[in-house]
């Protein structure tokens, strides 16, 4: 279909208005982030560019009577739940893949399982859950009821991820290392650890953007002390103001940056690859 | 046989996966057993706890394990609530058609169109990046886009394309479709594409020498070939769609009740059992979309 420049041309067109469309609201959303304060509001036009809200969202302004988001220990919960989520369905999602790399029985069952955990809605997981404490007289937390849910998310992705990696992976390399005398530990840390790790690195990235957002699954679950996002949606209920504008423009920053440290140890894994599979085939040469 | 063995395998019995014993012989099912402990636990006895719960008996305040189908009879002769479950559904289907309507063609540039793998990886990048900010600010965003004084009347005024202000941008249904169809194009955008760019090119080419024109050949080949990706797409805006709430409430300025906001309303007057009850309304509605979309094409046998 390379052949039909008019055709091309109209869909290269439409592919930029679609990619306007998604990043309309985020534009906004900037632009307005620098709006007078403390009386200009959510909406143009813009009275007078400023860095008030940024400034007020870090408490460094004359108390008005906008309050300061209620975000500095929700984040830091946020980020602690993130965290251990990370670590946990990275764990699990590794286990389960590396029990995938043979055919046994049970396994069709248990890979629609552990798919059901990323398609079950999370508002419906929550209320479940919630009642589920509730009856065994459990308190609601976001360390622990919260968190369970978490996981059942997240660890779905780290799962596939896996699976995907060990798919591509040479059982071979690793019974040489066996039968070569290497002890199972120091094979998994010199040979098979080194080849999964960008897999292993993928879920992580899953697991830590998924959690550190993850709103529905917490709503019932996550008890008196919010997270993140429902300090967030807790601001939904009143007026909202610019500084939650300001936050989103910070926050999509962190964003960034965890993307870009995924990035750099991505590249230089990959790098770590190539050197030593340009060593070995100087050895052979 | 022995003595090949021991030169072969020096390494100790726990090391080598054929070694007897239970654990050796079933080691991929203890693997397995932490998720799915995991799985029974935290996914499978809430949802059976929710199916179990909306045959409780409500009081005012709270909820006993008397068995009654109460709830069940509220909900379905109440116009209130049937009428969110038809709302509900008709904004499903209105947000599935249009992801599908306006995904499809971005879809195509980038699966057919777009020659170069990495600019392919660069649009489809930029599709996601949004992604990077908290969805509950991705939703208000979208107030000052389509407030009276937002940015799109601005923008259409100063086009000269209308002369007042549209007034039922926000606060309504249509503010609630704009927003989840922005949000959630993306999960169609990504399966298209992908199944597209699979397609063999010579298969394209063959039809064409054999004097197909360009309909014909998207129609035949092109379209039936990416079918797989419309379907994986429309599952996961399908299930998050049904599974709405915020949007609803953030958008619509609470007008727009869906299921799921009348779930988190329940809960927050504690009527628990009502509220499970529109979660297993939710799962059915979940459960027949999936497995209808799935009889349209054997996913397992196309990816």
């Amino acid at each position: 279909m390379g052949d039909l420049p008019i055709l091309k041309r109209t869909l290269a067109v439409y592919t930029g208005l679609f990619i306007v469309f998604l990043y309309g609201p985020f534009v906004v959303m900037g632009i307005l982030s620098f709006q007078a304060g403390p009386e200009g509001g959510p909406q143009f036009p813009i009275i007078e560019w400023s860095t008030y809200w940024y400034r007020h969202l870090f408490g460094l302004t004359e108390a008005t009577r906008i309050a300061p988001l209620p975000i500095r220990e929700a984040l830091l919960r946020s980020l602690t739940l993130a965290f251990a989520t990370t670590v946990v369905s990275t764990v699990l999602g590794t286990l389960t893949a590396q029990a995938f790399r043979r055919n046994f029985r049970g396994s069709g069952v248990i890979f629609y399982l552990v798919i059901l955990g990323m398609m079950v809605p999370g508002l419906l997981l929550g209320l479940g859950q919630a009642l589920v404490a509730q009856n065994l007289g459990i308190d609601r937390s976001w360390w622990g009821t919260a968190f369970v849910l978490h996981v059942v998310y997240t660890y779905p992705f780290a799962f596939l991820v896996m699976l995907a990696i060990f798919n591509r992976f040479d059982p071979r390399v690793e019974e040489a290392a066996w039968s070569l005398g290497v002890s199972p530990a120091v094979t998994f840390r010199k040979v098979t650890f080194p080849m999964v790790f960008p897999g292993v690195l993928s879920a992580m990235l899953f697991g830590f953007t998924l959690s550190y957002d993850e709103f529905p699954r917490s709503l019932f679950t996550a008890g008196s002390d919010v997270t993140l996002p429902l300090a967030i949606y807790g601001t939904f209920a009143v007026e909202i103001h610019p500084n939650i504008f300001a936050f989103g423009v910070l926050s999509t920053l962190f964003s960034f940056t965890i993307l870009a440290i995924y990035g750099l140890l991505m590249a230089a894994s990959v790098r770590r690859a190539r050197i030593k599979a340009s060593g070995i085939q100087e050895d052979e040469a | 046989m022995t003595s090949s063995e021991t030169l072969t395998r020096p390494a100790p019995a726990a090391a080598d996966p054929r070694a007897e014993g239970w654990f050796a012989r079933n080691r991929s099912l203890v693997l397995a057993s932490p998720g799915v402990a995991w799985m029974v636990l935290f996914l499978l006895v809430p949802l059976g706890m929710m199916i179990y719960v909306s045959f409780w008996t409500q009081t005012t305040f709270a909820i006993n394990s008397t068995l009654t189908t109460k709830s069940w009879v509220a909900f379905f002769s109440s116009d209130t609530y049937v009428g969110a479950l038809l709302r509900t559904l008709r904004l499903w289907l209105t947000v599935l058609a249009l992801t599908f309507v306006i995904g499809y063609p971005t879809a195509l540039f980038i699966g057919r169109f777009v020659r170069s793998k990495s600019i392919q990886t660069i649009l489809l990048v930029a599709c996601v990046i949004p992604f990077w900010t908290s969805f509950l600010i991705r939703v208000l965003a979208w107030r000052p886009m389509l407030g009276r004084e937002g940015a799109v009347n601005i923008v259409l005024e100063n086009l000269g394309i209308i002369s007042q202000p549209i007034e039922t941008l926000l606060f309504t249904e249509t503010s609630v479709i704009i927003g989840m169809v922005q949000i959630y194009v993306v999960f169609m955008v990504g399966p298209v594409a992908f199944m597209l760019a699979r397609i063999d090119d010579s298969l394209i080419e063959a039809a064409r020498d054999l004097g197909a024109s360009a309909w014909t050949i998207f129609s035949r080949i092109i379209f039936p070939l990416s079918l797989p990706g419309v379907v994986v797409g429309a599952i996961f805006v399908s299930v998050m769609v049904l599974g709405e709430f915020a949007t609803a409430s953030a958008l619509s300025g609470r007008k727009v009740n869906l299921l799921g906001n009348i779930i988190v309303s329940q809960v927050g007057s504690l009527k628990w059992a009502f509220a499970a009850v529109i979660g297993v309304v939710l799962t059915v509605c979940i459960g027949v979309v999936v497995a209808a979309l799935l009889r349209l094409v054997n996913l397992r046998k196309e990816l």
